[in-house]
């Protein structure tokens, strides 16, 4: 029980998003699991519109980006700055005002998605007075992270602070442009951009959704939380400092990988693949820097298992960050873009990287927020391989169809003509589809084997008062 | 003309100041990069740098009011 950090520390407030953040992570992969299973079998749309695959997948992507994924940044930004800065939040009024205003934004989410609210804008689909609702509690979330840093008792800001605030500064000028609109009506906007810039903006949005909010910010919580379960210093800092500084000029280059063969200029696409290759050094750098920490005390994986989901989630983070950059590159995207890879690629850095590193670090402040052990730990190493295998099924079904309708699309015979029609490349990927949703329903598994050992654990804190104790327990000054 | 001659082919007398602004801004991004590269592998900053490691397992120093070094 540590009795000094629960007095010394606003821990009230990152309880509460991280209890919300694997809540938001079942519902997320749950909506996912079942549109995944519209796609294999669509007589699961029911004819109901607001459950068919383009109203649902919306709100899959908002639920699990930023539901799971902003509570859990949330979470654990205010428990590492505090930790690392040595003062408790510069304003827990507000925090709270974050946790309720990024909760609304959640419910205003779940209510206009599925009734096909949206401004089509692909991970900023929400309308413009939400849109205004994310920025105002962003900057809450953002002026408090800050000041927090502002009024630290250690002399130097530790590096996962560092990944924290540029995170908070880029996602709001992404945010403020791409959503510039012109209102209509109250849930119906026009963006100020047209044709080939809206396409440009988007993606600039788009990418660095992915560059500083699932990158970025996970890798604050990478710095942070895996040296502290390995409980050994980063393997090297400066090594760390490089990996901040070449992530944060690269990455806002990338977009326009997105866009080859578009209507966009050739040079950009050629430069965002450039720079996409040259990110592979600081971003195999990075990992290696993260798994290298256990150098001389590998054996811990053998039985730290919250260890393990942020080792894998690494192993991952190296395989999405070569696998994307080989994707950008033009001769490459020619096959893949438009095709299932992209899915896989997008889901081995959602579900092997991001959801990893996260459920790892929500796992380790349980323990330290709650002040007792888990439920089961049974429990987490059975999540450990529903979530690593889920994971593994996923990708691989979609790498073999997305490949397959690549080749398949563009299959000509003697004559120049097509060799397959559209629906039969669609009839042909069917059993990856299926693939596809028992993968994911194995990765739900765990998710909803994490949300009942995170419920157990509070009970069994409130039974046994620990939380209590820790709050009144006498400490020296 | 080669064909790698032809591929880097530039006609700077169509470059517009949208274009001006985005190749300076390029040029100057990869020089700041090499000067951040450069600068945290000197040795020296290199030392100073390996010394901020230890923040996360200082908790409780930290805690109580400690400095770490900087």
């Amino acid at each position: 029980m540590d009795a000094v950090a629960e007095q010394k520390y606003d821990f009230d407030v990152v309880r509460w998003f991280s209890v919300m953040a694997v809540v938001y992570l079942v519902v997320g992969a749950s909506v996912g699991v079942y549109i995944a299973s519209e796609l294999a079998w669509p007589v699961l749309n029911f004819d109901i519109p607001y459950i068919t695959f383009g109203r649902l997948r919306p709100l899959h992507t908002n639920a699990v980006i930023f539901a799971f994924g902003g509570c859990t940044l949330m979470a654990t930004a205010f428990y590492s700055v505090q930790r690392t800065c040595g003062v408790r939040l510069w304003s827990n009024k507000l925090a709270w005002f974050t946790f309720w205003g990024w909760n609304l934004v959640i419910v205003s989410a779940v209510i206009t998605l599925p009734l096909g609210l949206t401004q089509g804008k692909e991970y900023a689909e929400l309308e413009w007075p939400i849109d205004i609702a994310i920025a105002v509690v962003w900057l809450s979330y953002f002026l408090n992270f800050v000041m927090t840093v502002a009024t630290r008792k250690s002399s130097h800001i530790y590096v996962s602070n560092w990944f924290f605030i540029a995170m908070m500064i880029m996602i709001t000028y992404l945010h403020v442009v791409n959503s510039l609109a012109i209102p209509v009506g109250l849930m119906d906007s026009y963006s100020i951009f047209s044709g080939v810039q809206d396409a440009m903006i988007q993606w600039w949005w788009g990418h660095n959704a992915v560059g500083f909010y699932l990158t970025g910010g996970f890798l604050g919580i990478m710095y942070y939380f895996v040296p502290k379960q390995a409980g050994r210093p980063v393997y090297s800092y400066s090594l760390s400092v490089i990996h901040f500084w070449a992530l944060t000029f690269g990455y806002v280059w990338l977009g326009a990988h997105h866009l080859q063969y578009t209507a966009l200029p050739d040079w950009t696409g050629s430069l965002a693949a450039a720079v996409s290759l040259a990110m592979i050094i600081p971003s195999w750098g990075g990992a290696l820097n993260g798994m290298m920490t256990l150098s001389g005390a590998w054996d811990k994986l053998r039985t730290d298992y919250v260890l393990r989901f942020l080792i894998m989630s690494l192993a991952f983070y190296a395989m999405s960050t070569f696998e994307g950059p080989v994707m950008a590159i033009k001769t490459v995207n020619a096959l893949s873009h438009y095709t299932d890879w992209t899915i896989g690629h997008v889901h081995s850095g959602a579900l092997g990287w991001v959801a990893m590193v996260a459920i790892g670090a929500i796992y380790h402040m349980m323990i330290r927020l709650f002040h007792t052990e888990m439920w089961s730990v049974k429990l987490i190493n059975a999540h450990f391989w529903l979530a690593t295998i889920g994971a593994v099924v996923y990708i691989i079904a979609m790498w073999v169809s997305g490949i397959m309708q690549g080749l398949m699309w563009r299959a000509y015979d003697d004559y120049g003509t097509l060799a397959y029609t559209f629906a039969e490349s669609v009839e042909a990927m069917h059993p990856y589809y299926a693939m596809r949703a028992v993968g994911g329903a194995i990765f739900l598994s765990g998710a909803v084997l994490m949300l009942i050992n995170v419920i157990m654990t509070v009970l069994k804190s409130s039974s046994e008062g620990s939380l209590q104790q820790a709050r009144t327990a006498p400490v020296s000054a | 003309m080669t064909s790698l001659q032809e591929y880097f082919h530039t006609d700077w007398a169509a470059m517009t100041a949208n274009d001006w602004v985005g190749t300076i801004l390029t040029v100057v991004t990869f020089i700041l990069m090499i000067v951040v590269y450069a600068y945290v592998l000197r040795p020296k900053t290199w030392r100073r740098l390996e010394k901020f490691k230890h923040i996360p397992m200082d908790d409780e120093r930290i805690d109580s009011g400690e400095k770490n070094d900087g």
